[in-house]
């Protein structure tokens, strides 16, 4: 089928229709011959059998110095019409036109009335007759010559034929016509998809101007124009916020730098920049790390390997992680509940650190952070809230996007480059879960949503 | 101790044995993978650096042509590109541990020491000591100058690691890493709470500073100079 596949529609088509009203005529060319032939037998068949009655009478009622003219007579004026009568032991009686009867007719007994033979002279000239042995023992035979017949048909033939064949190439061409004319709106869809491109993926095509069978293209496209635009812009997105967000440390790093080479030193002012460096560039290549690991879970290639995880397990070992710095800040830890899941331990682990981290990072001193495990209808919820300033509605959806930060002023500050949150959202999606928050009086709680087991 | 490096990017390459040699190891940088497979077959090593990526034959060559040879030494691999497959494809060939590019070389030399220590069986000592400090491991006791320290449990394990591993300084990935099994980076102070914590506790009062910081690196427990 494949070849077929590549030609064109419209030629399939032109194609098609020729072939089909091609086959449609010349059934019915085949069928209107067979008629007329068939009538035409008829006719002869009814002339020969009466002519035979007249011979086979006029046999009976005269002798035989009569029957010539009165045969000759009764048969004037039938042109191409013969006639034979031969005696029992087969001699001929009379004859009408010299006409040469295939053998099997003059065979004594022979009875071929009702069987027309038909046959062609020596000049090629088509004949139709029929013999039989009438009381008496003579033989009659009687033939028409078909040469009118044959004449006509030849040219009904013809021009039926032609005419067939003229039918066929218009229909051809009524074909072409109508697909040309049919697939006139791809073509419409192919200028239309044409002019759009990555400067212009907000164009879509109005599926309301096509006809209906391919408006569900045109709105097929323009779906997938949508999933290509946004898809489009979270790349740009990311590739002009890691350009951004990889400025600021390199300027510091390289003015530092410059600075330091711009006199001589003591060895300990050397050291201090090594270290500030080092420190600077271990950040750097942590947030490429990160970059790296949202980019990669964006397209899909981040996939945990699954395997029953006792969350309040895993939560225990992280607050004893923290509880050093919860002692240090004042902070109160506590943790209710229980839950199991089918997780990755390495990347659950880290989405509920980024969590703590960042519950740290905005909990003041004395304050609380209080985690809940439940495990309802299916779904296991890790809710981490800590008490501190109300984060305001307008920065709560886009909490969770790389680079986001509620308050501008904390721009870089010394921990943090802002992924945390979004690689929390990403893992969690990664296990077919989601990540929410919810800021109000004082009190900022992450949820964590995915998949439960149970244990 | 003889370690074999394998590394086509000239900085990387003279960092890499400018660090190793300064870390007291007998260093051979080979620049490509057919010097690199040469040298590996040819001379005795304790341990081998292989970049991935490699003019001629690539690491996984290399390693593959190494165990081939029937060397059983420990390989480590360094790659600038991080995903699972090249990680899965790496171990299934043989290769002891996995480094993504950039690294800090306070890690790399880590995990030098520790596939280093893996082959040598290492003495079970009931007691580790330096200097005048002594940590039971039997009883989960801890002294200074025959004073008792109280430590809990995580600042005992801390303790533990700075000890077995004295005088190598420890990146705070991987204080995190061995002590609390923590894997991830936590964006947060953490590491250097817990080590004023445990130091208040181990080095306050006494005139030798054991816990030392190594600024940029990480922490260090020696004696003396």
């Amino acid at each position: 089928m494949k070849p077929l596949g590549k030609k064109s529609i419209t030629l399939r088509l032109t194609l098609l229709f020729t072939v089909v009203s091609a086959l449609v005529l010349t059934t019915l060319g085949l069928a209107v011959g067979a008629l007329v032939e068939r009538h035409f037998e008829e006719m002869d068949t009814e002339l020969l059998v009466g002519k035979f009655e007249l011979v086979g009478h006029a046999l009976w009622e005269h002798s035989q110095s009569a029957l010539s003219d009165r045969l000759d007579a009764a048969l004037v004026g039938h042109h191409g019409l013969a006639v034979a009568i031969w005696d029992a032991s087969g001699k001929p009686i009379y004859s009408h036109g010299s006409v040469d009867f295939p053998s099997i007719m003059k065979v004594p007994g022979t009875d071929l009335r009702t069987h027309p033979k038909l046959w062609r002279n020596e000049d090629g000239q088509l004949f139709r007759g029929i013999s039989g042995t009438v009381t008496g023992g003579a033989i009659v035979a009687v033939s028409t010559e078909l040469q009118v017949h044959e004449h006509f048909m030849h040219s009904f033939n013809k021009t039926f034929w032609g005419l067939v064949a003229l039918a066929a190439i218009a229909s051809g061409l009524f074909g072409w016509l109508a697909a040309r004319g049919g697939l006139s709106p791809l073509r419409e869809i192919c200028r239309d998809t044409a002019g759009i491109t990555a400067d212009h993926l907000d164009r879509r095509l109005t599926a309301e101007d096509f006809p209906i069978e391919l408006a569900e293209v045109a709105r097929t496209l323009n779906e997938m124009l949508g999933r290509l635009e946004a898809s489009f812009r979270r790349l740009s997105e990311f590739s002009s916020d890691l350009a951004h967000e990889l400025r600021t440390p390199v300027s510091n790093l390289l003015t530092q730098t410059q600075v330091t080479l711009s006199k001589t030193r003591t060895a300990e002012e050397y050291r201090e920049v090594l270290v500030s460096n080092s420190e600077e560039f271990e950040r750097l290549s942590r947030t490429i790390a990160d970059m790296l690991f949202l980019a990669k879970a964006e397209n899909d290639l981040v996939v945990p390997e699954l395997g029953p995880l006792n969350l309040r397990e895993e939560t225990d070992d992280l607050l004893e992680f923290y509880e050093a710095l919860a002692d240090e800040r004042g902070v109160t830890l506590s943790i209710k509940g229980e839950a199991s899941v089918a997780g990755d331990r390495l990347m659950l682990r880290r989405a509920i650190g980024n969590l703590l981290s960042n519950a740290f990072r905005h909990t003041p001193r004395s304050g609380v952070i209080a985690v809940l495990l439940t495990n309802v209808d299916g779904m296991a919820t890790i809710s981490i809230s800590n008490t501190g300033q109300t984060i305001s509605p307008e920065h709560l959806p886009r909490l969770f996007d790389r680079f986001y930060r509620a308050d501008p002023s904390r721009q870089r500050d010394s921990e943090g480059a802002g992924l945390g949150l979004a690689i929390t959202r990403s893992i969690l999606r990664a296990h077919g879960g989601n990540a929410t928050v919810r800021s109000e009086d004082g009190l900022t709680t992450f949820e964590l949503r995915l998949p439960s087991i149970q244990q | 101790m003889k370690i074999l490096v394998v590394e086509d990017e000239p900085k990387t390459g003279d960092y890499l044995h400018k660090g190793l040699s300064e870390a007291g190891f007998v260093v051979d940088l080979a620049r490509d993978g057919f010097d690199g497979l040469h040298l590996a077959l040819t001379e005795a090593y304790d341990l081998a650096i292989l970049d991935v990526m490699l003019p001629g034959i690539d690491g996984w060559q290399v390693l593959q042509g190494i165990r081939k040879a029937g060397k059983e030494i420990p390989v480590l691999f360094l790659t600038a590109r991080d995903s699972v497959d090249d990680r899965v494809k790496g171990l299934e060939l043989g290769a002891d541990d996995y480094l993504v590019k950039p690294f800090a070389f306070a890690e790399l030399l880590a995990r030098v020491r520790t596939l280093l220590r893996r082959g040598t069986k290492a003495r079970e000592d009931d007691v580790l000591r330096i200097a005048d400090l002594e940590l039971d491991l039997r009883r989960r006791r801890v002294t200074r100058g025959g004073r008792k320290i109280d430590l809990t449990s995580k600042e005992f394990s801390l303790l533990e690691l700075l000890l077995r591993r004295r005088g190598e300084v420890l990146p705070r990935s991987l204080i995190a890493s061995q002590v609390w099994d923590m894997n991830f980076d936590s964006d947060t102070n953490i590491i250097e709470v817990a080590i004023r914590r445990l130091r208040s506790k181990v080095d306050d009062g006494f005139e030798l500073k054991l816990i030392r910081t190594a600024r940029g690196m990480g922490y260090v427990l020696e004696d003396g100079e």
